[in-house]
C-alpha cells in the first residue's frame, strides 16, 4: 500500500517538473497556461493520494481537490481573457513581445 | 504487486508521458489533445484510488476545458498545425534546469519522509459523496462559498478584460 502512495506522489512530482519546464520555456501565452495546468494537476494527484492512503475518513481532503479544480478553471478563464485582449490589440500572444502590462 | 498498483502505475505513466508530449510536439492542436489525455489519465488514477466522484468530475471538466483550449490554440497560433516547425521556446537551458531541480526536489520530498501507517480501506462511493456534501455545506461552507465567489469574480474580470476598449477609454 505504501508503494501505491509512492507511485501516485512520484507521478505528481513528474507532472510538476514537466509543468515547470513548460511554463518557463514556452513563449506563447496559451502554452504557458498549459504548463500551469500541469503543475495544478500535480497538486490534484498529491491531494487525492494523501486523502486515499493517509486520511480516507476526512472529507476535507476531497474538498481541497474541488478548490484546486476551481483555481484551474479561474486561471484558464482569466488567462484566455488576457490572451483575447492581447491578440485584439497586438495580433499575437507571443510573450517575448510583451514588455509592458498596458494592452 | 496488486492489480490496483499496476493500474495506478499504468495511468500515472500515461499522464507523465502525455505531459511530455504537450511540449515536444510542434502541432498545437496535438499539444491540447495530449494535455487532455494526460488529465484523463489523472482522472483514471483517481478512479483507481477509489475517489469515484472526483475521478468522473476530473474527466468531465478537463474534457470541456481542453476542448476550449484547442479552439483557442487554432485561433491564436501563427502555426497551429505545426507544419512550419516553428520554435516557440526560449531560455531552454534555464527551464530544463529549473524543471529538473523541481522534479528532483519533489521526488526527494516523496521518498525520504516516513509517511506513517497507510489506510487499507476507504468509505464506499455513496458514503464519500454524502460526507463531502456535509463537509461542503457544514464546516467548509465559507471556503466553498469563497470559491464560488472567486469564480464569479473571474467570470466578470475575464469578460471585462476581453472587451475591446474604444479610443476614448484608451486615453
Amino acid at each position: 500500500m505504501i508503494l501505491e502512495l509512492m507511485i501516485a506522489l512520484s507521478v505528481g512530482a513528474g507532472l510538476f517538473g514537466i509543468g515547470l519546464y513548460g511554463a518557463l520555456s514556452q513563449t506563447n501565452l496559451v502554452m504557458i497556461i498549459m504548463g500551469v495546468e500541469l503543475i495544478l494537476a500535480a497538486a490534484l494527484v498529491n491531494l487525492v493520494a494523501f486523502w486515499r492512503y493517509l486520511h480516507p475518513d476526512e472529507p476535507a481532503g476531497q474538498m481541497f481537490v474541488l478548490i484546486v479544480m476551481a483555481v484551474m478553471a479561474v486561471e484558464m478563464a482569466v488567462g484566455f481573457a488576457i490572451a483575447i485582449a492581447r491578440f485584439r490589440v497586438r495580433g499575437s500572444v507571443e510573450m517575448e513581445e510583451a514588455r509592458e502590462l498596458k494592452g | 504487486m496488486t492489480v490496483q498498483m499496476i493500474f495506478l502505475a499504468f495511468f500515472g505513466g500515461a499522464a507523465v508521458w502525455f505531459g511530455v508530449v504537450v511540449f515536444r510536439t510542434h502541432s498545437m492542436v496535438r499539444s491540447a489533445l495530449a494535455l487532455l489525455f494526460s488529465q484523463t489519465a489523472i482522472g483514471a488514477m483517481f478512479l483507481v484510488m477509489q475517489a469515484e466522484f472526483l475521478g468522473v468530475l476530473q474527466i468531465m471538466m478537463m474534457a470541456t476545458e481542453m476542448s476550449v483550449m484547442a479552439i483557442f490554440m487554432v485561433m491564436f497560433m501563427m502555426d497551429p498545425g505545426g507544419m512550419g516547425k516553428m520554435d516557440m521556446t526560449h531560455q531552454k537551458r534555464l527551464s530544463l534546469w529549473a524543471g529538473g531541480i523541481g522534479l528532483l526536489a519533489a521526488l526527494l520530498l516523496v521518498w525520504l519522509p516516513d509517511w506513517g501507517p497507510v489506510a487499507l480501506s476507504v468509505p464506499g462511493a455513496h458514503e464519500q459523496a454524502a460526507d463531502l456534501g456535509r463537509e461542503l455545506l457544514g464546516r467548509s461552507m465559507l471556503i466553498f462559498q469563497s470559491a464560488g465567489l472567486t469564480i464569479l469574480t473571474a467570470m466578470v474580470a475575464a469578460t471585462m478584460a476581453a472587451i475591446v476598449p474604444n479610443a476614448e477609454q484608451r486615453k
